[in-house]
């Protein structure tokens, strides 16, 4: 019945339910229930629960010789604590309420949408219902909530919070509903005890599930985490102190992701999220008023790095964002928002996603030693970031020769086309500073858009030429043919392995290949070279890969992450397959296997890593020209792993199959250009698909590539490759 | 182990009686009521867990589950499953004592299974004497999930509250098993393999249920973890070793379907919109002039939501509840009309109207 993907946590997570018993301690009921004599925070802060129940039945036993308090003798505070649970629940149960739906889709992307109740909770008596944004991803027709009473109401979805993944519903009770109670953030405690409610298995009792706060200002500030077990049971629900009060709306969040189905996975694991019912409060005005509310946005990229170490540098300033309208600028470091101190780029994210589209922060940012304080007003979001092209492919420098940008190739009809430019013609400046490498232009160029006009500066022949051309955008044509690359190289000095070898990564994985991988299948090059082959006898163990046996280190190599498709290949026919290509067009090729059955899953994302980072340590590698190309399942990895590693992928090639619709696909980035190739036969089913994620992609301004293999499910032939490789080629063009 | 149980038997006494009742000094005095409520609570009930060993082994079935003594002579009750299809059944006791078992009987219905060993004066649970829980009650799930235990270790113990009791319709059966009576649905993992067949006990180790195996809920698509009240099946239980057959034809007959035909919506003078979607909205087109629904006040562009108490979410749904009812009855259904819930009982067609619809 459930989408596949949605394990099953419990499975895995098994063994650790059972250690769930080491809550310790219970929060002071604010509101004291009447049976409730003893105050149990303060006895239990002082240990567990054992030792605690062991003081606790001290005192019952004096209590019960001393004085008539018999009915409060003769517990023990399990059940104490049983009681205050279920007077909770009680408490809080008026105001929360059954919603049903009528119509609306089957399924959303690949998840079956589940047909039955959910829950919401009435937050104004006037008849103002909050709910999760989970429970109407089918965008129903109709909906009909069920008050605690059991009388039916018909609602109306009045507006969505973006951020934290709520809806306000309104219905139109006859009497004023019961509203429930919010706990003040400030009497919020990690520990305390939360019981999750919901009202979807039983007409005639809310559903609970019991467990504890476990952290507060989760999901970057927006959410309390507890380990009651959530999940569409009660996602909708409020999570509720032990006197029902409530802490917050239970909803599937994921700190990664941001979408409406993020976080699902994670049901009844432990772990589970609440928006905060107070902070909610502030914006039911807003939401009441119809007015959808969405994450702010500030449109600055963050320096490249770790987020959790990384000072807040800006290092891209969007175009028409609020954050250039302010007069931020790239090379800016935050220092302070909203009164916060920042000294690493978390703590900034951490209070700036708190905000909403609207809302207003106060920046404080160091500008070459110099203090500056900006009011900055998030937007809802800004046009999706588009490369700028001049028309131009750079010749590959040789190390140890001088830095240049010598043009390699100008696009025909492209700007740089139509100023004159011409192969061969140096560049020596880009809007006015100065350029030595392909990296430079692409530092200069990362803040501007199409449309923009910049200088050029140029040298033909010893003699200084300038030009202005108006950027365009990158083309997604593969030209016919194309130059030599870069200027002939002479042999060098020691060289690391070439031809055929294992790479040391994904060595668990290669347990029951296809025994072909084991022949050595290396022979002497044909192009007279005179440098030895390492990898004549591979071991089978480790990630296959391919160097050119021309492999010279002055120049730098282009690399290809190839992801089988359902049948893994056989070593002899993939290399055999790539070393032409691979030895005309400088690239290394890295072939890992999928770990388990030729499937791929996403744990094999390390893996890759890996074998990258072994590549990129062991030889020179040309950060352009970074490929992931993947067929069918390695096409949906390939995905995965570029928008995942977009500081090292500049190109994802995808064969036979569509963008996953599970993946959240992150903006286009300015300083890490990734560009797109689709291939796809035009069989049942997938074609739609194909598209849909095509015109996601270029939606978001990504440049994308797209071909079209006839009817039959295949790879690319002979011809396609090359000019799959022509479009590796062409990565480092601006 | 006489000792354990009657101090069982002296806490649920005294709560059961401790609204009404002082407790004696006898009573006060036993070893100190909170620490022992879970102490005991387990104790008394591991010695009468059982490890139950037979088919499976392969891949994904596990040749293992749970069960319990439900008498001195050692007659254990357990979830009916393919472990039990076996001629070499294997019963460890709680002590460690390795038995072969032989199955008594079944009920398919129940999905629950009597295995016998040789035995006597064995601790066991008393289904004559049943308890209740509620929600938010506080419960201990006592099985052998995973098989982690062997030999003479102790079952697992889960804690966890009853999350709901919820009475399940049978007749549109919300959850794929054979059984759809009521369930205890926990708040504890228990979905696991290995755990169906164990106790769900209170905090005095009072018997509430058996953990039940490893399901989907199939509205919302996620794992449930449930018990099955221990009133649900202590009929058939006593039926089983008894030795008589239970009637899988207890099975109530379905209410519906009284006459096979049920209600033809379109002859009452009611056009439904066409069925294009997977789950296309039930609304009205077109209602014909001088028919029941005509005179029962529905109107085009009304959108059926209940028909009586269901919740019909689609057409096809609309469709599945005509069905059940009887041709000749009447129907109520609720339209929504403006964002109005309204209430029309829907009659029969006249046989002498003039307009009905061939």
């Amino acid at each position: 019945m459930i989408s596949s993907r949605i394990t099953n946590p419990t499975r895995k997570r098994g063994f650790f339910v059972l250690l769930a018993d080491a809550r310790a301690r219970i929060t002071s009921p604010k509101r004291e229930r009447g049976f409730f004599v003893l105050r149990p925070s303060r006895v239990l802060a002082a240990g567990g629960w054992r030792r605690v129940s062991g003081l606790l039945c001290a005192l019952i036993g004096i209590a019960a010789f001393a004085a008539p308090c018999t009915a409060f003798a003769a517990q023990s505070l399990a059940e104490l604590e049983e009681r205050a649970i279920q007077a909770a629940v009680a408490h809080v149960a008026p105001a929360v309420v059954k919603i049903e739906t009528v119509g609306g889709l089957e399924r959303v992307g690949q998840l079956l949408v589940g047909t039955g109740p959910t829950t919401g909770l009435v937050v104004d008596p006037e008849g103002l219902i909050i709910s999760s944004a989970y429970n109407f991803i089918q965008r129903p027709d109709s909906i009909l909530v069920t008050l605690a009473d059991g009388t039916r109401l018909p609602a109306k979805l009045v507006a969505t919070d973006h951020s934290r993944m709520l809806v306000l519903l309104s219905v139109h009770p006859s009497a004023p509903l019961a509203a429930a109670e919010a706990v003040p953030a400030d009497q919020m405690h990690v520990g305390q005890w939360a019981i999750a409610v919901g009202r979807t298995l039983s007409a005639d009792s809310p559903n609970v599930s019991v467990g504890i706060v476990s952290a507060l200002d989760r999901v970057w500030g927006r959410a309390i985490q507890t380990d009651a077990k959530i999940s569409p049971t009660n996602y909708g629900g409020p999570l509720v102190d032990i006197s029902g009060r409530v802490f917050g709306l239970l909803v599937p969040l994921s700190p990664e992701s941001s979408s409406t189905l993020a976080g699902v996975e994670w049901y009844d694991s432990g772990i589970g999220f609440a928006v905060p019912l107070s902070g909610v409060h502030s914006v039911l005005s807003r939401l009441a008023a119809g007015n959808d509310l969405y994450p702010g946005v500030l449109g600055i990229a963050m320096k490249a790095g770790d987020l959790m170490s990384q000072p807040a540098e800006i290092a891209v300033c969007r175009p028409h964002s609020p954050a250039a309208a302010a007069g931020l600028r790239a090379g800016d470091t935050i220092t302070e928002i909203n009164g916060k101190p920042v000294t690493r780029q978390a703590q900034f994210k951490q209070e700036l996603n708190r905000h909403y589209a609207g809302d207003h922060v106060h920046l404080v940012v160091t500008r070459s030693g110099e203090r500056r304080e900006h009011d900055v007003e998030l937007a809802e979001k800004i046009q999706p970031y588009e490369f700028p092209f001049a028309g131009l492919l750079p010749l590959r420098p040789l190390a140890g020769k001088p830095a240049e940008l010598v043009v390699r190739f100008v696009y025909p009809d492209s700007p740089a086309a139509k100023a004159g430019i011409q192969a061969g013609d140096k560049v020596v400046t880009l809007a006015g500073q100065d350029v030595k490498s392909y990296e430079d232009a692409i530092e200069r160029l990362k803040n501007r858009e199409p449309g923009e006009k910049i200088a050029i500066g140029l040298e033909r022949e010893g003699q200084p030429v300038t030009a202005e051309i108006e950027l365009t955008r990158l083309p997604t044509d593969i030209p016919p043919e194309l130059p030599a690359a870069h200027p002939p190289v002479e042999t060098n000095g020691a060289e690391p392995a070439v031809g055929v070898i294992r790479l040391a990564a994904g060595d668990d994985a290669s347990s029951g290949k296809d025994p072909a991988e084991e022949k050595g299948d290396e022979k002497s090059d044909d192009g007279g070279d005179k440098k030895k082959a390492v990898g004549d006898k591979p071991a089978a163990k480790g990630t296959l890969a391919y160097v050119p046996t021309a492999y010279k280190s002055d120049l730098r190599y282009g690399v290809v992450v190839w992801l089988h498709g359902s049948t893994p290949d056989k070593a002899d026919e993939l290399v055999a397959r790539w070393r032409p290509l691979c030895d005309a067009h400088d690239l290394i090729l890295v072939a890992p296997t999928a770990a388990v059955g030729g499937k791929w899953q996403t744990a094999d994302v390390g893996k890759i890593s890996e074998a990258l980072d072994e590549v990129s340590k062991n030889y020179s590698v040309d950060p352009a020209r970074v490929v992931i190309h993947g067929y069918e399942g390695g096409g949906a990895l390939a995905y995965l792993f570029g928008f995942g590693h977009a500081d090292t992928v500049r190109g994802v090639a995808a064969v036979g199959t569509p963008l996953p619709v599970w993946l959240s696909v992150p903006e286009n980035d300015p300083a890490n250009r990734l560009a797109i190739y689709s291939a796809t036969a035009a069989t049942d089913g997938l074609t739609v698909a194909v598209d849909a994620g095509l015109a996601k992609l270029r939606g978001m301004k990504y440049p994308v590539t797209a071909k079209k293999l006839g009817d039959e499910a295949r790879y690319l032939s002979a011809d396609e490759l090359d000019e799959l490789i022509r479009w590796i080629d062409t990565l480092d063009r601006f | 182990m006489i000792a354990l149980v009657a101090v069982a038997w002296l806490a649920q006494f005294a709560a059961v009686r401790a609204a009404e009742v002082a407790p004696t000094g006898k009573g006060a005095a036993s070893p100190s009521p909170g620490a022992s409520a879970q102490a005991t609570g387990i104790d008394a009930a591991q010695p009468k867990m059982v490890k139950i060993y037979g088919a499976g082994g392969f891949e994904g079935l596990e040749a293992y589950q749970s069960g319990f003594l439900i008498s001195a002579e050692g007659h254990i009750l357990t979830a009916w499953s393919y472990v039990l299809d076996t001629d070499y059944l294997t019963v460890m006791l709680a002590d460690g004592r390795k038995l072969e078992a032989k199955l008594v009987g079944a009920d398919p219905r129940l999905e629950i299974a009597v295995v016998k060993v040789e035995g006597q004066s064995l601790d066991h649970f008393d289904l004559a004497r049943p308890a209740v829980a509620d929600v938010g009650t506080r419960v201990w799930a006592v099985s052998n999930l995973f098989g982690v235990a062997t030999g003479d270790e102790a079952d697992s113990v889960q804690h966890g509250v009853v999350a709901a009791k919820t009475q399940l319709d049978a007749r549109r059966g919300v959850y794929e098993t054979p059984y759809h009576g009521p369930v205890y649905v926990l708040d504890c993992i228990t979905n696991n393999p290995g755990a169906a067949g164990g106790a769900l006990v209170n905090l005095k180790g009072e018997l509430l249920g058996m953990l039940g195996k490893e399901l989907r809920n199939s509205q919302n698509n996620i794992w449930l973890n449930y018990a099955v009240p221990l009133d649900q099946f202590a009929t058939s239980v006593d039926d089983i070793i008894a030795g008589k057959a239970h009637a899988v034809a207890d099975t109530p007959a379905t209410p519906a379907m009284k006459d096979g035909q049920g209600i033809d919506l379109a002859e009452r003078g009611v056009v439904l919109v066409p069925d294009v979607l997977e789950r296309t909205p039930p609304y009205i087109e077109q209602v014909r002039p001088r028919t029941p629904a005509a005179e029962a006040g529905l109107k085009a562009d009304d959108l059926v939501v209940f028909v009586g108490e269901h919740l019909v979410q689609s057409l096809q749904a609309l469709a599945a509840e005509m069905k059940q009812l009887d041709s000749a009855g009447e129907v109520r259904l609720f339209v929504l009309r403006d964002q109005q819930l309204v209430d029309v009982v829907l009659p029969p067609a006249k046989d002498d109207a003039p307009d009905v619809k061939p």
